[in-house]
């Protein structure tokens, strides 16, 4: 189990991660997610000791990272997959990395079989294409055999087969007792595999809870076509529902048509359209980070 | 303490993970880490063709520069006990870059930063990259001392006094070797392959030149090429008698150039712990 408690990174100015804590179980794939710039990538660098915190801490079954006596072989990693000299072979990069942690060289072969590398094991890392790349990065995490797996967007670069591969692998990895923390922007995707879910934006946590509670909380809204809009959501936000206001209707999370269309009927508002609908999981997340989001398209 | 563990993954049934508290790492387990991150070090520099090109160029260059310079000087007698040492000086520029790239190009590719990860106490990899550039330094020193003394036996050359021989090979050695050093805690501080071959190659081809032509000799006897070079004693043209009287003995020469190393290495390994291993 991974456990991060109150992790806190400021360049400058800017809070990029600001008080984080949650827990990564064992046994499950726990995606993490959140907008461009939420601060997903130093928390992962954090957590493998590569940026220091000014605050707050990491620990890996209660043992901080820098203690472990084999990083390499208890927690696998991939922060960047273009991390790799263009200019050494697929097999000497992984030499290179087995022979840092004390890893005997027959493993090198194994990994590239398991990442189906093995007929580009001696092509220089620079011709690769960036899903060989995420392979080969990949590969360098699985030396170790290690039971905690860290990835920061592994899917990226990598063609649908590729991608199912990978969500294959990582699904039987969690389900055989390992460990699995995984970022990604293809929410849809992740939603696939992952069990847990721990949403940050702004640098703050949103959430961390199990993507079917994170679905049901935020399943059902209702679209409301009014012409007193401000009326309305006034008077919907006096009873505790939570109200979005867009171009021509409001949206109303968390409720139904019923108690909608009773609460404006008892404040005399005249309702002109009254639609339930479902959401995704990917508008959810995306509503939860939408304030938090450091780029957003209009 | 239990081990987290897990069996081969090659093997699905049969991997399992435990809750056990991951076993912990002591000083003494760091300090025997040492010789796997010299083995990787090792495998890092052979496996790059820029190192292959380094290699042939102080071998190729020394044969030529030497048998160009017994052929081409003919004002004064030349013996290969002289001419062998010539391209030292270039020798130790290319062990110099050599040790630049050994970590700047580390901190260009991103392989520092699972390097760190991989091994948490960094003044391993501090210490194991420093071994690996000394090594590299002498390597290379050695080639070019062989392709030096080789281009004056071609060349036709006597071997002239070799009395001395044996010790100036070792001086010689010992400035490629903390040439190539020097190099490494230059990339550590600047981070940057480029700027640091590029401030090598004008602070020992072009600045300190020029410095030696403003400054006191006392002074300019302590510039850290002016001292390394001197470890070589060959008599420089260059030089006046005055200069030639005061000039430091070979171990002064030594430990001042080892001085400069040892500062460029003590900074780059504090700025290797405080800074983020990006």
């Amino acid at each position: 189990m991974i456990t991060v408690t109150g992790l806190t990174k400021q360049y400058g100015k800017r809070l990029a991660v600001d008080d984080l804590s949650f827990e990564v179980a064992a046994g499950r794939v726990t995606g993490f997610v959140g907008p461009n710039g939420a601060g997903k990538s130093t928390t992962m660098r954090m957590m493998v000791g590569l940026t220091r915190p000014a605050r707050g801490d990491v620990h890996y079954a209660g043992v901080h990272y820098r203690d472990l006596r084999h990083p390499a072989r208890t927690v696998g990693s991939v922060l960047d997959a273009r991390c790799m000299h263009p200019g050494r072979t697929a097999r000497d990069h992984l030499r290179a990395a087995a022979a840092l942690s004390g890893i005997p060289g027959r493993r090198v072969s194994e990994v590239l079989a398991e990442v189906g590398l093995e007929s580009a094991a001696d092509k220089r890392a620079g011709k690769f294409s960036l899903g060989m790349r995420q392979r080969l990065a990949l590969a360098g995490a699985l030396l170790g055999n290690p039971p905690v797996l860290l990835l920061d967007e592994p899917s990226n670069g990598l063609d649908p087969d590729g991608i199912r591969w990978l969500r294959d692998y990582l699904s039987s990895f969690a389900a055989r007792g390992g460990t699995v923390f995984v970022s990604s922007h293809l929410i849809s995707e992740l939603s696939m595999f992952a069990h847990n879910l721990v949403v940050v934006g702004g640098g703050r946590l949103l959430a961390a809870e199990s993507v079917g509670a994170i679905t049901a909380r935020n399943d059902v809204c209702v679209l409301v076509e009014t012409p007193q809009p401000v009326e309305l959501a006034a008077l919907l936000a006096a009873h505790g529902h939570t109200v979005e206001e867009t171009a021509d209707r409001l949206v109303v999370t968390g409720t139904t048509r019923a108690v909608v269309s009773q609460i404006a009927f008892d404040g005399g508002i005249r309702v002109l359209e009254l639609t339930e609908t479902s959401r995704s999981l990917e508008d959810s997340l995306l509503d939860m980070t939408r304030s938090s989001a450091e780029f957003a398209s209009n | 303490m239990n081990t987290a563990h897990a069996t081969s993954s090659t093997d699905p049934a049969a991997m399992h993970l435990t809750e056990h508290r991951p076993a912990t790492r002591s000083n003494g387990e760091d300090a025997r880490s040492v010789l796997a991150a010299l083995k990787s070090d090792w495998i890092k520099v052979t496996t790059v063709r820029a190192n292959r090109a380094l290699l042939l160029l102080t071998v190729a260059g020394g044969v030529l520069v030497s048998w160009a310079v017994s052929i081409l000087v003919t004002d004064q007698v030349q013996y290969v006990a002289e001419v062998g040492f010539f391209w030292t000086s270039v020798t130790s520029m290319l062990a110099a870059i050599g040790g630049v790239l050994l970590f700047g190009s580390e901190v260009q590719h991103g392989t520092l930063a699972s390097a760190v990860a991989a091994r948490p106490a960094r003044w391993v990899l501090a210490l194991s990259k420093t071994l690996t550039a000394a090594l590299l330094g002498l390597v290379l020193g050695a080639a070019g001392l062989a392709a030096g003394f080789g281009g004056a036996v071609i060349a036709g050359l006597a071997a002239g006094d070799t009395s001395a021989l044996v010790g100036t090979i070792g001086w010689a050695l010992l400035f490629t070797t903390l040439s190539g050093v020097l190099g490494l805690g230059i990339a550590m501080v600047v981070r940057n392959s480029t700027a640091a071959i590029g401030g090598f190659l004008v602070w020992g081809f072009v600045l300190e030149n020029l410095f030696r032509l403003f400054l006191a000799e006392e002074i300019a006897r302590f510039l850290p090429f002016v001292a390394g070079n001197h470890l070589l004693a060959y008599a420089n043209d260059l030089e006046s008698p005055h200069a030639l009287a005061i000039a430091l003995t070979r171990p002064e020469n030594a430990f001042v150039f080892g001085g400069y190393t040892a500062v460029a290495l003590l900074v780059g390994t504090v700025l290797l712990y405080r800074r983020d291993a990006d």
